[in-house]
């Protein structure tokens, strides 16, 4: 048996009295160390307002979010993060005032970045590091020949890759993703896919967000299904294709065919 | 020939010092995100904690409570301490709140102080004021106190840029950029975004605190009437002027703004009349300068053009 990194227990959040998770008995579910777990679910089942509750972007209105056991129910978004959870966003996020190589670089947790490292100068010695790391991230997502360019250069898909990059530069014990495929071309899909792959044979935790199935129950190991907020179904990639709740609410007829 | 050198010594001299301030603004507004309209409190602390820690204990008609009667480095020293403590306390409660509110409630905190300084007598006189106030003898290698000054000005100036420069070319400049550009973001990688912004609110404090020392002790006299808002549009004005973003883009806009303002108040009148219509004039155009900056940026579309190439 191995522990769980994440779980999340009896979650339930309402915007402005509508629950848009959880419904009424909370959302539960839970990540073992070093699953590569697909969270798929219809528009607006409420995957990317999970993904909000658990990095700490929005709280709960009822219910728990533990990471290795700690609660994070007091924590800031900017704790959590340092606690080893990594996330992306459903719309890319980048930081137009940096280079693409610094918006990775930012990503690293940096001693350097501190009033007495400034001070000192310290930081120069390890910031060569820095750069080699980076560097060496972004050749893994593909972007090694955009590194000095400005991110409002990058396409969508690019900037999808670079936030990607930018949190795997930070080594994260558990890493979300919330629709890393959507706008990215195929060829850097395919990278895509064997990255998680690779992340996974790691022993990396991971959580994807998809709409497309194809991509993801090819890689995932475990899946769960989002239906109005509410866990519908969770299972392996082939006991969710068969699953009859999933193929009325979320799969559809073309699929089953 | 000799009144223009003078006026070329006064806008190095104020053009050093407020560039001081300016650059503080740029760091905690075009780097640091934050709206700082209550500027002029941090240099008024300055120069008023300046006064106090060098003046002589109070007596005859003196209605001030401290003087410490410490040399003039002592006082210095105290400035930024006094400016960097008076962000601390203002920056704490304020730093959450975004944007707009915070350029409101930076705002009231520097009519408040004001107000305090009008009406605790046991500050500095009241609206009297500190007079006479110490400053070093700077009467050396023949320059004259004026050439000394404005000298002095401008090295804390060129002090100014080369801290914030090398704090902003270092992994912490470039979270404090991050944390700008998306909150949301540079919270995902881990970033504390309130001890970063207040670091920086309380670190660019201490340099316009230094200001408000050197600015005592050149004109020898603090009091209320020359901390009111006005400083703090002035710099604002200077900032935008100059473009966000640079140190360089800092240092002109204030220089030209200081130069614009010297050169008409040198035009000589014949009547006081002529004289304050030239002084609302004064008011008049640099309000028209403001706006068409602001509209069209000419001077920030230049350091644009500059990084690109
Ligand atoms: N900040 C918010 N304020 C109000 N309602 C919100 C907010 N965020 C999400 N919602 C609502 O919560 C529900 C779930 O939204 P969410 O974005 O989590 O869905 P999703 O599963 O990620 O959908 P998609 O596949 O379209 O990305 C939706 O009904 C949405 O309108
Ligand atoms: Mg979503």
């Amino acid at each position: 048996m191995t522990r769980d990194l994440l779980i999340v227990d009896k979650v339930r959040k309402s915007f402005g009295g509508l629950i848009a998770v959880g419904g009424d008995a909370g959302l539960s579910f839970s990540v073992p160390e070093g699953t590569f777990l697909g969270l798929i679910g219809p528009n607006g089942a409420g995957k990317s307002t999970t993904f909000n509750l658990i990095s700490g972007v929005l709280k709960p209105t009822s219910g728990a979010v533990l990471l290795d056991g700690r609660d994070l129910s007091k924590a800031r978004a900017s704790d959590i993060a340092s606690y080893g959870l990594g996330r992306t966003f459903q719309t890319p996020r980048a930081f137009p005032s940096l280079t693409v190589l610094e918006n990775v670089m930012v990503g690293a947790d940096n001693q350097g970045e501190t009033l007495f490292s400034v001070l000192r100068g310290g930081w120069r010695s390890r910031e060569t590091a820095l750069r080699d790391k980076a560097g060496e991230v972004l050749e893994r997502v593909g972007l090694s020949d955009r590194i000095d360019d400005v991110v409002a250069n990058l396409s969508g898909g690019e900037l999808r890759m670079l936030e990607v990059a930018r949190q795997l530069v930070r080594d994260p014990r558990i890493l979300l993703l919330d629709e890393p495929t959507a706008g990215v071309d195929p060829s850097l899909q395919a990278k895509l896919s064997r990255i998680l792959v690779d992340l996974h044979s790691e022993g990396r935790t991971l959580v994807v967000v998809e709409h497309n199935l194809h991509f993801l129950l090819q890689i995932a190991d475990s899946i769960v299904v989002l239906q109005n907020g509410q866990l519908l179904s969770r299972g392996t990639p082939s006991e969710i294709k068969s699953d009859e709740k999933v193929i009325a609410a979320y799969l559809g007829a073309d699929h089953a065919a | 020939m000799n009144t223009i050198s003078q006026i070329a010594l006064t806008v190095v001299m104020f053009g050093s010092l407020f560039s001081v301030l300016t650059l503080s603004l740029n760091l905690q507004y075009a780097r640091g995100g934050m709206i700082n309209f209550g500027t002029v409190a941090y240099f008024a602390t300055g120069a008023y904690a300046y006064a106090i820690v060098t003046q002589e204990p109070p007596h005859g008609l003196d209605q001030y409570l401290v003087g410490l009667d410490m040399p003039w480095w002592a006082g210095f020293i105290a400035a930024g301490l006094a400016a960097m403590a008076f962000a601390i306390l203002t920056g704490w409660p304020t730093l959450r709140l975004r944007g707009e509110y915070l350029a409101l409630t930076t705002f009231a905190f520097a009519e408040m102080l004001n107000s305090l300084l009008v009406n605790e007598r046991g500050i500095g006189n009241g609206t009297v004021g500190l007079a006479n106030v110490e400053r070093p003898d700077a009467n050396i290698l023949g320059l004259s106190e004026n050439v000394v000054y404005a000298l002095a000005a401008f090295l804390l100036m060129l002090a100014t840029a080369y801290a914030f420069r090398r704090l902003l070319a270092s992994p912490y400049g470039r979270a404090v950029d991050a944390i700008r550009d998306d909150e949301v973001a540079a919270q995902a990688i881990g970033k504390n975004i309130a001890r970063l912004r207040f670091q920086v609110f309380v670190i660019s404090s201490m340099p316009i605190g230094f200001a408000g020392a050197l600015y005592a002790m050149i004109t020898t006299l603090v009091n209320p009437e020359l901390f009111t808002a006005e400083v703090t549009f002035f710099v604002w004005i200077a900032l935008v002027l100059g473009g966000e973003r640079t140190i360089l883009g800092a240092i002109i806009g204030t220089m030209a703004l200081v130069g614009f303002q010297e050169a008409i108040r040198a035009i000589p009148f014949e009547s006081v009349r002529a004289a304050e219509i030239a002084a609302s004039a004064e008011d008049i155009v640099t309000g028209i300068l403001f706006i068409v900056i602001l509209r069209w940026q000419p001077f920030s579309a230049l350091a644009r053009r500059r990084q690109a190439a």
